[in-house]
């Protein structure tokens, strides 16, 4: 059967009856209007906080094999949250020389950490976390300083433990204040080093490595402040990503060696990226979740006034009726109506979702997805029709007589 | 349309009532608005249907317009049991056969002359092509070609119920049900609402039913039907 009135015309009238009531139409739709924008929004801090954090692990490089004491994933590739991977489990140099003996081509870099108190000048800062490694950690681009700002140590400081620093720029600042920092002394449990160079800003990074907080030193200083020779952990750098699934295996049988299986963890930086976007992704869901709430109290605000819509039309939608409608066209006449109050709600709420996700983007990393807007718009319309159902069904249920003889 | 039917060939029934009841049901008390009617309506009549007021004439009109079904009895249009009608074949009976005129008007408010005159073609197959020109036909019919873009509000009630008659020409109909067309208008208008009645059943040959509580306004069909309390007193 041809359906009468045609779309065309349901669309057109239902469009000229939204625009007679402008301001009707405007309350009508603010719950929608507010349930998408937060939606985009919401959506749209995920997605950039994603994206920021996988810039981040550019950085760290995709040819980096890390390995660490303790089981740091679960089952599944989440976090582990359980304390097993805080296990006091440390390397050692043996496995240094053991890893280097084995992957030629590889640059093995220990790291060693100690906290300390740190004096300069007349300052003193407690609790400092100072980081021991190789000339290859800053070879490898990381807290390298400008040449501006000094440089880092080199392999002869490093083999023989010389006693440099570089500093992170906030502990520079924090010590020195406005002096400029090369060449001057800071005193770390009775130690002095020489300052050489001051890393540069990285701003707070993501996952946890505030590499403007930290001092780093040779190896063999960090281990003569702590007085044991243990390594906390060890990157490696492969030559290409390419090596990097089979290396991880071959670094996991050469450490089974001398350590327990899931005492330590071999891992690389898509791994933690994804680990950490799974943390992302739920949390991005569970907010917009709450977010599409305010969709369905919107859908509500948009029942509650097509009802009202249809008690106001009671007379027109019997003369509509005494004059040839049928009740189907009655019904998707006001489904219509419904649905393009809540799809207008939505068109808004996409775009103000999106200018106030460009306002964020000016200190927080956020990125609107077209998923996310067919979504949000798609729910929305959803909304509509769902939340339209019962007073169209209302109105074409009407008996013409008693709507015509309704004051 | 076809011209009156000659005198030696009786017309066809169009409209036949047989028996019929209409109860209303309030609380316990139930109240027959109308009690046993029969009421033949031959195509091209123009018959008026009066009463006092109660006495159950717009009652009447709606079970004939299809607009409500009664309690009890048979409603005959065109040879078709219409209590074997689903609703939508009703609606469509009403759109394509009826035309109704209101004594409220009833038309769209916020709404142009021309858009409350198409109305009816919403709901109907004719070529959507053609229907703008066919409003400005019918509009031009009533004298109020000049009105096209004006609102209800902005038009007198005479001129509000030409645009209702118009709107009830546009689809052609057979008959024209009208009930208290004049009792919102005064008597100028009425007049040339009346004279307008006159014109459709002369000239165009077409059945109207006309409803009216008005003794001078019923002498003027060619056949008045008088109802009291729900029963027909003369016809
Ligand atoms: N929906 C209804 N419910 C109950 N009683 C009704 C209803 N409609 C009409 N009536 C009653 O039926 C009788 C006839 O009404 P109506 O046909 O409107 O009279 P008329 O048009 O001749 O003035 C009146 O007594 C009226 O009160
Ligand atoms: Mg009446």
């Amino acid at each position: 059967m041809k359906i009468k009135p045609s779309l065309s015309d349901l669309l057109n009238s239902s469009f000229r009856s939204i625009l007679k009531n402008k301001g009707r139409t405007l309350l009508t739709s603010l719950g929608i209007i507010i349930g998408v924008s937060s939606v985009i929004l919401l959506t749209s801090i995920g997605n950039g906080l994603k994206s920021y954090v996988s810039d981040q692990f550019e950085t760290l490089g995709a040819n980096t094999i890390f390995v660490s004491p303790g089981m740091i994933f679960s089952e599944g590739g989440r976090f582990n949250q359980g304390a097993e991977q805080f296990l006091s489990l440390s390397f050692d140099k043996k496995d240094i020389s053991n890893l280097s003996r084995n992957f030629r081509s590889d640059t093995i870099i220990p790291l060693s950490q100690t906290s300390a108190e740190v004096k300069a000048l007349n300052k003193t800062l407690r609790s400092i976390s100072i980081i021991g490694t190789t000339d290859d950690y800053g070879q490898e681009g990381n807290a390298t300083p400008d040449p501006k700002n000094g440089r880092w140590f080199s392999a002869e400081e490093s083999a023989k433990g010389s006693k440099v620093a570089i500093l992170g720029s906030n502990v520079a600042t924090d010590l020195f204040g406005n002096v400029n920092p090369l060449g001057r002394k800071i005193i770390i449990k009775g130690k002095t080093l020489k300052v050489i160079g001051i890393a540069n800003q990285q701003g707070s990074s993501f996952g946890g490595q505030p590499v403007d907080d930290y001092i780093y030193v040779p190896l063999d200083i960090v281990h003569s402040l702590s007085g044991n020779e243990d390594i906390n952990s060890i990157q490696i750098k492969t030559p290409s990503k390419d090596e990097v699934p089979q290396r991880k295996l071959e670094i996991e049988e050469v450490l089974l060696d001398r350590y327990e299986k899931d005492t330590f963890t071999v891992f690389d930086s898509s791994q933690l990226l994804s680990s950490i976007n799974n943390i992302i992704s739920v949390l991005t869901v569970a907010l917009t979740g709450i977010a599409a709430i305010s969709l369905i109290v919107g859908g509500i605000g948009i029942m509650n006034i097509m009802l009202v819509t249809v008690s106001e039309r009671t007379r027109e939608i019997g003369l509509r009726k005494a004059i040839g409608a049928y009740p189907r066209a009655i019904l998707v006449q006001f489904l219509i109506e419904a649905t393009i109050l809540s799809g207008i709600g939505g068109i808004i709420g996409i775009l103000l979702g999106t200018l106030g996700s460009l306002a964020i983007n000016n200190f927080f990393p956020t990125n609107v997805t077209l998923q996310s807007v067919i979504l949000a718009f798609g729910v929305s319309a959803i909304v509509g029709i769902v939340f339209g159902v019962a007073p169209a069904r209302k109105a074409s249920k009407l008996s013409p007589i008693e709507a015509l003889r309704y004051e | 349309m076809k011209k009156s039917s000659s005198n030696n060939k009786s017309p066809r029934v169009v409209l036949n009532l047989k028996n019929i009841v209409k109860t209303y049901v309030s609380g316990n008390t139930s109240f027959n608005a109308l009690d046993d009617v029969d009421v033949q309506i031959k195509e091209g009549e123009f018959v008026s249907i009066t009463g006092p007021s109660g006495s159950g004439k717009s009652t009447l009109m709606h079970i004939i317009g299809l607009l409500d079904l009664p309690t009890s009895g048979q409603v005959i249009l065109e040879d078709r049991d219409i209590s074997r009608l689903k609703e939508h074949e009703l609606a469509q009976i009403r759109n394509v056969t009826l035309g109704f005129v209101f004594q409220q008007f009833n038309l769209l408010p916020k709404t142009s002359a021309l858009e409350n005159v198409l109305l009816p073609l919403l709901y109907s197959d004719i070529d959507k092509t053609l229907h703008k020109q066919k409003g400005i036909d019918m509009l031009t019919k009533v004298g109020l070609l000049d009105k096209l873009k004006n609102t209800p509000a902005q038009l007198s009630g005479g001129q509000q119920q030409r645009v209702a008659i118009a709107r009830a020409l546009i689809n052609n109909p057979k008959i024209i049900l009208a009930d208290e067309p004049t009792g919102n208008l005064d008597s100028r208008s009425g007049k040339e609402v009346m004279k307008f009645f006159h014109y459709l059943h002369e000239k165009e040959g077409r059945t109207i039913v006309l409803v009216t509580h008005d003794m001078e306004l019923a002498n003027q069909a060619k056949r008045k039907i008088v109802i009291r309390d729900g029963k027909i007193y003369s016809q």
